[in-house]
């Protein structure tokens, strides 16, 4: 590339650390203008928006008609170059390109597991290319295939009675954010150049382990990818070898550079990172400049939000069940603070926000504000009127996750942070902790089959539970699932690394990288009233004929988690503590730190339908709460109360997040507008003040989602915050709505 | 000390007050005919201690911080157990906290006169002016409220009176002129806030096994909420 090329890319930037290396923090804190105004500059859509956003609502409703599944390219393997150029309408796109040649179809990409893309085929009536069938099977190993060949019989067991779930075993393993702003401001040449030069750099050429051969195959990988990323764009008649000249190329550049990870990838959770700020630096300059409008600007952040709301992958009907739709957990984490003081709220910001209002609102991309004490309060305005008006916003703590994760790090999926080119995560889903305790009580026999999956530490007799048995009982078995989950993790994770490995999002991170192992806890809610219930109330089993526990007789009362009850809360934090301390006990592959979630996606609902009964009064089969929410109803102080227990929750036991899901009707908000989003404001700040780490925040009256359900073509758009992310109302099945309706929404008349 | 409790509300927000940590005591002796919450008539309820309280007030501060709210004691009657009211507001005090009365007025003159030196705002709900139509709606005349409230009135304490208008039964044109001569008789400007009747209570008195009273009454409009706030305002009086 010449020098005067990239002169004219970086005029009137400041800052000289970036342009020496790889270092987009840099670039950003040298260049970026903090916005502290309000909303009132913004611009609605244009017309051309309005025309193709229409075109893409046409081809949604239509994709919605067809079952969920618009259509499949069965005879294609889904490569970052394996489709020919895409659009929706070529004439009205400002930013282009699509995964497969047609908007909406789907790809084929067998690599985490071939069975899954059959079986994907057959479920929307389409037979899978026999000759691809035949590679996955006969030539090449899956990632599938190489973790089952290694899984002991024990962990089958785990996995199949739903102790261990939702493991990323059988597709790809997702949330690792390439640091997709590199391509802009950078070029592909020139990461080319410096992956080059680190595999010539003296720590990889010292060949002493077998890590350092495999780190050198993987930087290969890495560049391989980037020269494909290269001629996909090439496809498009662009060149981005280059550095972006201007705000259009550099989100066309951002853009290409994440198309080629879901293309590559088809992780459950493909995270897009931080860009807004990024990208403001850009449309800053244009504007400057003289050359772009904001009404300009606005069009190009809708044109690539049309697309983000796009993205596809093939998955089969379970998931969509239990993920309830098609989230791609296209995570955009807005806002924010410096570590020099700065906010990192730009105009960009509130343009990113201004989508939902100029196209409606939409799950996708997962818009996800950063919260601060001290971001200005003209964006904390405005994010909570959205937050009133779209339910499309969740918030997550950046005075919480700053002093660890610095000022340049992402959420992933819904609540992980890493920072962005430097860290990176093995996803490892959740484990079953209200099983688990029923586990221990029935002598490690699985309560439905009466298996004997675990060993017995403890076996309950007839008459009261004693809460000073069933503890350290319960703590042993918790030690013997750590030990077991994480083996689980380090199998699956070193065969996705061997093969599916992500070349293209690992090319966008430093070469030597910083490793997160994430484990997850379900059923906290039902774990921690159970053990209250056992020490609060008088709590006795009932028994089966092959003395399996069916039910609990429960006398008495006990304190309930989600009331600010120390008594209960206590034991929440005390049972998080236990299995992340347990968790770290046993080391992780490839040297990676142990992090943990208090999340549950939508999988709340399976993980109710596979645990029987429990000692808090949960019937078997009944959903759990979702993430570490308190149970349905029985948060009864309202909602102060209920965030006051929730952010109890340690952080810095459960780095990999604490997902809070919290409906609340308009009217308990407040009676105004304005008085709605002081209020909403105030309980942020109160929330995020007392330590609480993740909110997602719906504002809706039970009586609009039962009407939806009823109706789902009055409700094209209605979008609700389910757990980290966000769904089509209308795209849950009948369960999943009929739980999301029986979730607290806090409502009261006072007046 | 020890207070008898229906229930607590962690998030009231209908005051307009910020977020308010709203205490419902148990016990009312008044029995409108329009009460939304009947099942704090009762004299029984669940025991707390101040202490009980205060520590969990501590722990929201920042909400009330953030919000420019505070503590809302309502009911039942809060003045019924004026001593307990007392004790908390001067605990409250202590930490800085912002102290609502939600009274209908409804104890004895001494009760008032305890609580309200402790007190920031007394909202003070208004059933009806005329004592023979308050006779029908609730299970008494108004004299001692009526005398409770022109000595709220006559204290420092800010005081805003709440009038719930329910359609037929306490909007007549003389229900509203009794209305605005018995507030301008106060020695300062006193602000109402107009509440539109509701029937969300109904369930509550079918659960109760009671029957509704009111059951034919419809709620309020807003058409007639503006307008009651209209004539107000024609007259002088301040809204909330």
């Amino acid at each position: 590339m010449s020098v005067a090329l990239e002169q004219d890319s970086y005029r009137g930037f400041r800052g000289t650390l970036w342009r020496n290396e790889i270092d987009v923090r840099d670039f950003i804190l040298s260049n970026f203008t903090p916005y502290t105004g309000d909303a009132s500059f913004l611009a609605g859509p244009t017309e051309r928006t309005q025309k193709l956003w229409e075109r893409c609502r046409e081809l949604l409703a239509e994709e919605q008609r067809r079952g969920g599944v618009y259509k499949i390219d069965i005879h294609t393997v889904s490569t970052i170059t394996a489709f020919r150029p895409g659009y929706i309408d070529r004439d009205l796109e400002i930013i282009v390109g699509l995964q497969t040649d047609e908007p909406l179809k789907r790809a084929v990409n067998p690599f985490g597991g071939i069975r899954m893309a059959i079986k994907a085929c057959q479920q929307y009536g389409e037979e899978l290319d026999p000759e691809i069938v035949k590679i996955f099977t006969k030539y090449r190993a899956t990632h599938n295939e190489g973790v089952f060949r290694v899984y002991t019989r024990e962990m089958r067991r785990l996995r199949h009675f739903g102790i261990i779930t939702g493991l990323p075993d059988a597709y790809g393993r997702g949330r690792i954010m390439g640091d997709y702003r590199r391509v802009p401001l950078y070029g592909v040449d020139r990461l080319i150049a410096a992956k080059e030069a680190d595999l010539n750099s003296p720590p990889l050429l010292r060949i002493k382990s077998e890590e350092i051969i495999r780190l050198r195959e993987e930087v290969r990988q890495q560049i391989t990818a980037l020269h494909e990323l290269k001629k996909m764009a090439e496809a498009y008649g662009y060149d981005i070898g280059r550095p972006a000249a201007n705000a259009r190329e550099a989100i066309q550049w951002l853009y290409f550079a994440y198309l080629a990870a879901i293309k590559q990838q088809n992780g459950a959770a493909m995270s897009l990172g931080r860009v807004s700020t990024f990208l403001d630096i850009y449309i800053e300059r244009d504007l400057g400049e003289g050359v772009l409008t904001e009404e300009q600007a606005q069009e190009l952040l809708d044109d690539f939000v049309i697309k983000l709301r796009m993205t596809r992958q093939l998955r089969t009907r379970e998931y969509y069940e239990l993920f309830a739709g098609d989230p791609n957990w296209v995570t955009e984490s807005i806002g924010g603070i410096a570590l020099d003081g700065r906010p990192l709220v730009t105009k960009t910001s509130f343009r990113m926000l201004q989508t939902l209002y100029n196209m409606g609102p939409a799950p996708e991309p997962n818009l996800t504000v950063l919260w601060a004490q001290a971001l200005p309060r003209g964006f904390k305005e405005f994010c909570a009127k959205v937050s009133v008006d779209t339910c499309s916003l969740q918030y997550e703590n950046d005075d919480l996750m700053r002093p660890i994760f610095g000022d340049d790090y992402a959420i992933a999926c819904c609540v992980s942070a890493m920072r962005l080119g430097k860290q990176m995560q093995f996803f490892g889903a959740r484990s079953n902790l209200a099983k688990c305790l029923l586990l221990t009580l029935n002598g490690g026999r699985e309560e439905f089959s009466g298996e004997q999956v675990a060993p017995r530490v403890y076996q309950a007799g007839p008459g009261v539970l004693r809460f000073e048995e069933i503890w350290p009982a319960f703590q042993k078995m918790v030690a013997w699932l750590a030990e077991k989950y994480v083996d689980t993790m380090n199998i699956i994770h070193y065969m996705h690394d061997r093969y599916f490995y992500e070349e293209l999002e690992m090319a966008l991170h430093d070469t030597v990288v910083d490793r997160l192992m994430a484990f997850g806890l379900a059923g906290l809610s039902v774990v921690a009233d159970s053990l209250s219930a056992i020490k609060y109330a008088q709590v006795e089993p009932l028994f089966d004929e092959r003395g399996i526990i069916t039910d609990f007789k429960i006398t008495g009362d006990y304190p309930k988690y989600g009331n600010n009850d120390d008594r209960v809360d206590s034991i929440a934090v005390a049972v998080v503590k236990l299995f992340d301390t347990e968790l770290k006990k046993h080391p992780a592959y490839r040297g990676a730190k142990h992090t943990l979630s208090i999340l549950t996606i939508t999988s709340n609902v399976v993980y109710g339908k596979k645990t029987g009964s429990t000692p808090d009064g949960r019937r078997s089969g009944e959903p759990f709460a979702p993430g570490a929410n308190p149970m349905h109803g029985r948060d009864t102080r309202g909602a102060i109360a209920a965030l006051s227990s929730v952010a109890k929750i340690p952080y810095e036991h459960a780095l990999d997040g604490i997902s809070y899901t919290f409906s609340i009707t308009p009217e308990a908000l407040g009676r105004t507008g304005d008085v709605m989003i002081s209020n909403l404001i105030a309980l942020l700040d109160g929330y995020f003040v007392k330590g609480g780490h993740h909110l997602n925040v719906n504002v809706f009256n039970r009586e609009l989602l039962i009407d939806a359900m009823e109706h789902p073509e009055k409700y094209p758009q209605l979008t609700i915050r389910v757990s980290g992310y966000a769904v089509n109302f209308v795209k849950l099945t009948r369960e999943q709505q009929e739980e999301v309706i029986r979730r607290t929404i806090f409502a009261r008349g006072l007046a | 000390m020890i207070g008898y409790i229906h229930s607590i509300e962690t998030l009231g927000t209908v005051d307009n007050g910020g977020i308010r940590y709203v205490l419902f005591l148990q016990g009312c002796a008044l029995h409108c005919r329009f009460c939304h919450n009947p099942d704090t008539w009762l004299q029984k309820g669940q025991p707390v201690t101040i202490q009980e309280i205060i520590d969990q007030l501590k722990e929201y501060k920042p909400f009330f911080d953030l919000s420019g709210g505070g503590l809302t004691v309502s009911g039942g009657e809060p003045l019924l157990q004026h001593l307990f009211v007392k004790e908390l507001y001067i605990e409250a005090g202590k930490l800085g906290i912002h102290r609502a009365l939600d009274t209908a007025g409804y104890c004895r003159r001494g009760n008032m006169l305890e609580v309200l030196p402790h007190t920031d705002l007394v909202l003070f709900s208004l059933k009806v002016v005329d004592p023979e139509k308050h006779r029908k709606l609730t299970d008494t005349g108004n004299e001692e409220i009526l005398k409770n409230l022109a000595l709220t009135a006559a204290s420092p304490v800010e005081l805003v009176i709440r009038y719930v208008l329910i359609p037929t039964v306490n909007d007549t044109n003389e229900d509203i002129s009794n209305l605005i001569r018995l507030v301008k008789s106060f020695p300062r400007p006193v602000p109402i806030e107009v509440l539109p009747y509701h029937k969300m209570g109904s369930a509550k008195w079918e659960q109760l096994g009671l029957c509704d009273p009111l059951k034919n009454i419809p709620p309020a409009s807003t058409e007639q909420v503006v307008a009651l706030r209209d004539r107000l305002k024609r007259n002088g009086i301040p809204l909330h």
